[in-house]
């Protein structure tokens, strides 16, 4: 043996080694992740079935794609706003306001309207709006950079709340990211129970308590007590939570002028009452307890409505004047109770969510994946090597050593890696066997043709190799590409496809190339003549 | 072992045939889709849900249809799996006008309510609920008495039980009577007398449900699209600088169009439904059929270098042959694993395969007839213009293109 070829020959054992050791590595270091805190360790058995990242689709998990409606953080912005200016340029005389869209309102100017006053106001508490004069209103738009500032905010904020939703909620690595403008994609692996998971990110949990004016009754009887029917501006109407057996919708009129909000709250807790019945206990913030405390010491006798997202949940007589603590009742089961004290913790979302996208897989599919990947990658490894050594004997045999080491360093690559292994890429780390294979074919081919033409042996192996080098490089850069471009396109489980694919190409250059050159020289390479070779 | 020993067929003489076989099968596709109105796109693309369950008896697809219209959710598809022992069915549900209604969630309780015998509200669904749920109502009611222990923490030992209870009702399939709780390993007596006095097994376990938006579905046709165009474009970049020569680029393109066309035109009279695991086939199969021309276009520009005159059509054929042995070993060890994934590779994969199956086919078929072909039609085409001008050039005759102005060609191929 050449001193060049024991370089090689150390070489190729060390990458091997050392990609094995690093699989069963990464293998110990996932396992015992999983373990926790139980007693004992993982075996070796666990850290090799547990060294490569599964995708959802053979783990069993959930997969969404939410939308944020940042209008709905525009609209409160344009609320914010109205309510300012209305305070801060009291003594202006404004007259009605009008909301004709979400980033815009127009005020009333009158006579008595004082001019400076208003404008003053305006450059000093409005700094994001832009307004114009004309027909007798002040109409205000929101700034383009404001607005786009907070719709992003919105959207990081949506992020940020359910992040701290699904932490609470005790996910194992959730994935959870922004993407594109207004969009972001939840992945939680291993979760069974979707509707739960749904509900819980999706929950706006915007709480409000607000003193009651009237109700509950139907929407007309509740309108009747107004002049033409109108409700005025400081009220609103409020459905209540539906009754379980009864079908008539129940309304209140509330202040629109919430005495807290869910912004006051320091924390929550899942409570039983004395029937057995659930309800969330909070509490408030210094600040809050002021407030509270204020407003129910002042309207002791009248009713206070616990408004969560819209809806009425309950709406209790103030006996006496609260600080600190408030409980909220409603007809919940333990594990509503449980995930809405979650949420009162976590913060309300600045916007509302919509569902674009919704993937869940059992774990009974998931389980049901693996085997038949991995039956059919055993069977169509099997095949290419029978195949190999059928039709090139001996040359064969170094044709499914490359292509088993490939496996191997694929398998390694992509636990190093921490690539994520989908069902797409079951087949394409099959896939690439399928094609490794072509590039020690076309050596094959060439060593034979060279044969043909009457080469030595040793001469037919070494031109054989150069020969097929430039077409090796060239096939695989074209599968390169096309992967690189499916990589870009693809979600999820095509994406692990891509990866698989990519990973396993580059090491099938190595592998057919520098692996099956030096397998051929240790067997041919010492002896001096070489009478025939088997291939 | 040796299949193909020094070849000689003259390809290039069924050139024509082959075109016209190639246009057939495209023509073939295209009226498919047209009189089909239209890919079938599978909800990845058009949008709405599709629900897998598995129920413990051969389901009553009628009856479970029947069930499913009192959800008012427009039309609604049942299938059984081809695997007629798993008792799996899909429900597809289309596209809902208002967005944001949870349709799944509709399906599986209204399933629930129209399939379960009227029960105890307060028992547990053993083949419905998850981990999480499950934990927890186990902790409520402690079976084990591990509240008051200190060195124990009560919830994550329930989670544990409860993941073990889920484990084996994934291998089991489902649970067919509480009674089958007794088979969980690693669970304490309690806990499973317990789960027999306050459990109960629905009629199915959710297997996946899916459920896209329309806007979800319109991305996704527009990325696929841009992706498979885009890859198309990197490819004729790629082989036009390798070769120097647009000649190649365009045949090397011109089969991967073939390729494409062929293989989704055929899919749509299989009747196999186009979503993204069929795209990213496609995109392999991009891969794989370049992969396959570029092979033989090395071997034309090895033989082109050497000193000897050659006509450019005798130099590809003898390419074609010298490569023949390897294009069709080749094609057999992927289509070998191709085919283990068809058959074994479960539900998932077999479009997928199938996909794959007919794109090695036509690859193949294509790198041999269309990629090199064109690249001879190509300079032919070019050599009669050249000649047309010239008043005093001998009659061009007809196909195929006889020595002398291919050879011709090589010269113009030369001095680029």
């Amino acid at each position: 043996m050449t001193k060049k070829l024991r370089w090689r020959v150390l070489l190729i054992v060390l990458v091997v080694l050392g990609a094995a050791a690093g699989y069963v590595l990464m293998g110990y270091g996932h396992a015992r992740k999983e373990w926790g805190t139980a007693p004992g360790g993982p075996s070796l058995k666990d850290a090799l079935k547990s060294a490569i990242k599964l995708g959802l689709d053979l783990r069993g998990g959930i997969h969404l794609v939410l939308q944020v409606n940042t209008a709905d953080a525009l609209k409160a912005e344009r609320d914010d706003a109205v309510e300012t200016l209305k305070n801060q340029a009291k003594d202006a005389g404004l007259g009605a306001v009008e909301l004709p869209t979400d980033t815009s309102f127009a005020v009333a100017v009158t006579a008595q309207t004082d001019a400076t006053k208003l404008e003053e106001a305006v450059k000093r508490y409005l700094p994001d709006w832009t307004y114009s004069t004309g027909g007798g209103k002040w109409t205000f738009a929101l700034k383009e950079p404001a607005r786009r500032q907070m719709e992003d905010n919105a959207v990081s904020q949506a992020v940020e709340t359910i992040r701290n939703r699904v932490d609470e909620f005790g996910v194992a690595e959730p994935l959870i990211a922004r993407e594109g403008a207004d969009r972001i994609l939840v992945q939680l692996p291993g979760i069974d129970d979707p509707k739960r998971v749904k509900d819980l990110i999706k929950n706006t949990a915007f709480l409000e308590l607000s003193l009651v004016e009237s109700g509950p009754a139907s929407e007309a009887a509740l309108k009747s007590a107004y002049p033409g029917g109108v409700i005025p501006p400081q009220f609103k109407l409020v459905e209540a939570k539906a009754e379980s057996g009864s079908r008539e919708k129940a309304f209140y009129i509330v202040r629109k002028q919430a005495v807290i909000t869910g912004r006051d709250l320091k924390n929550a807790r899942p409570t039983q009452g004395q029937f057995g019945s659930h309800s969330v206990t909070f509490f408030l913030t210094a600040s809050g307890s002021t407030k509270f405390g204020d407003a129910t010491g002042a309207n002791i006798g009248k009713r206070l409505a616990i408004v969560l997202d819209n809806r009425v949940q309950s709406a209790p007589s103030i006996k006496d004047r609260i600080t600190e603590t408030g409980v909220i009742e409603g007809s919940f089961s333990p594990e509503e109770a449980n995930d809405l004290a979650l949420v009162l913790r976590a913060g309300a979302l600045p916007a509302g969510l919509v569902y674009l996208e919704e993937r869940t897989v059992g774990p009974s599919l998931g389980l049901d994946s693996i085997k038949k990947g991995i039956t059919a990658s055993v069977a169509g490894a099997l095949l290419v090597f029978v195949a190999m050594l059928v039709y090139y004997r001996r040359a064969g045999l170094n044709a499914v050593v490359a292509l088993i080491l490939n496996a191997l360093l694929l398998a390694a690559a992509m636990s190093l890696f921490e690539a994520t292994l989908t069902l797409p890429g079951i087949a394409g780390f099959i896939l690439t066997i399928g094609m490794a294979v072509d590039s020690n074919v076309l050596v094959f081919e060439r060593i034979r043709e060279e044969l043909r033409n009457g080469r030595a042996p040793k001469a037919a192996i070494e031109n054989g190799f150069s020969k097929a080098f430039a077409t090796i490089v060239d096939t695989h850069a074209t599968t390169i590409i096309s992967a690189l471009f499916l990589l870009q396109f693809g979600t999820g489980p095509v994406k692990g496809f891509a990866v698989t694919l990519i990973i396993g190409l580059l090491i099938s250059m190595f592998t057919a190339v520098f692996v099956s050159h030096t397998i051929f020289e240790v067997e041919y390479g010492r002896r001096q003549h070489i009478d025939s070779i088997s291939i | 072992m040796e299949f193909f020993r020094q070849t000689n067929i003259d390809f290039l003489k069924y050139k024509w045939w082959a075109i016209g076989a190639s246009w057939a099968l495209i023509a073939l596709g295209l009226v498919t889709i047209f009189v089909q109105k239209g890919l079938k796109f599978g909800i990845d693309f058009s949008g709405g849900t599709a629900i897998a369950v598995r129920f413990a008896e051969r389901p009553d697809v009628d009856h479970l249809r029947r069930v499913l219209d009192g959800a008012g959710l427009g039309e609604i598809g049942i299938q059984r799996y081809e695997e007629a022992d798993k008792n799996e069915v899909l429900i597809r549900v289309q596209q809902q006008k208002k967005e944001g209604r949870d349709v799944a969630g509709d399906v599986l309780r209204t399933l629930r309510q129209g399939l379960e015998s009227p029960t105890d509200p307060s028992k547990i669904d053993l083949n419905a609920e998850g981990k999480a749920t499950l934990g927890a109502r186990l902790a409520a009611a402690d079976p084990d008495k591990m509240a008051g222990r200190s060195d124990v923490n009560a919830a994550d030992y329930y989670t544990q039980a409860a993941e073990r209870v889920i484990a084996r009702r994934s291998s089991l399939g489902l649970f067919k009577s509480p009674a089958d709780v007794a088979s969980v390993d690693g669970v304490s007596a309690p806990v499973k007398t317990w789960l027999q006095a306050n459990g109960y097994t629905g009629p199915f376990v959710l297997l996946s449900a899916e459920n896209v938006g329309p806007q979800v579905g319109a991305d996704l046709q527009k990325k696929a699209l841009l992706a498979v165009i885009w890859s198309s474009i990197g490819m004729l970049a790629y082989v036009a600088f390798r070769f120097r020569s647009l000649p190649f680029g365009v045949g090397a393109v011109v089969a991967l169009v073939h390729d494409t066309l062929i293989t989704i035109g055929l899919l749509a009279l299989f009747g196999r439904e186009f979503n993204l695991v069929v795209v990213a086939a496609l995109l392999t199969l991009v891969g794989y059929s370049m992969n396959d021309t570029v092979v033989v276009y090395d071997r034309v520009r090895e033989n082109q270098k050497t000193p000897k005159k050659e006509a450019l059509e005798s130099v590809i054929n003898r390419s074609i042959n010298q490569t023949l042995s390897r294009t069709i070993l080749t094609a057999g060890a992927t289509m070998l694993v191709v085919l283990a994934l068809f058959f074994l590779g479960g539900e998932v994969l077999h479009t997928f395969a199938l996909t794959l199956i007919i794109g090695i086919v036509i690859g193949t078929y294509s790198s041999i007839y269309v990629a090199a072909p064109i690249v001879v039609i190509w300079k032919d085409f070019k050599n009669r213009r050249k000649l047309a001008v010239v008043p005093a050039a001998p009659p061009v005759p007809a196909t195929p293109a006889p020595a002398a102005p291919a050879q011709g060609s090589k010269k113009n191929s030369k001095r680029r």
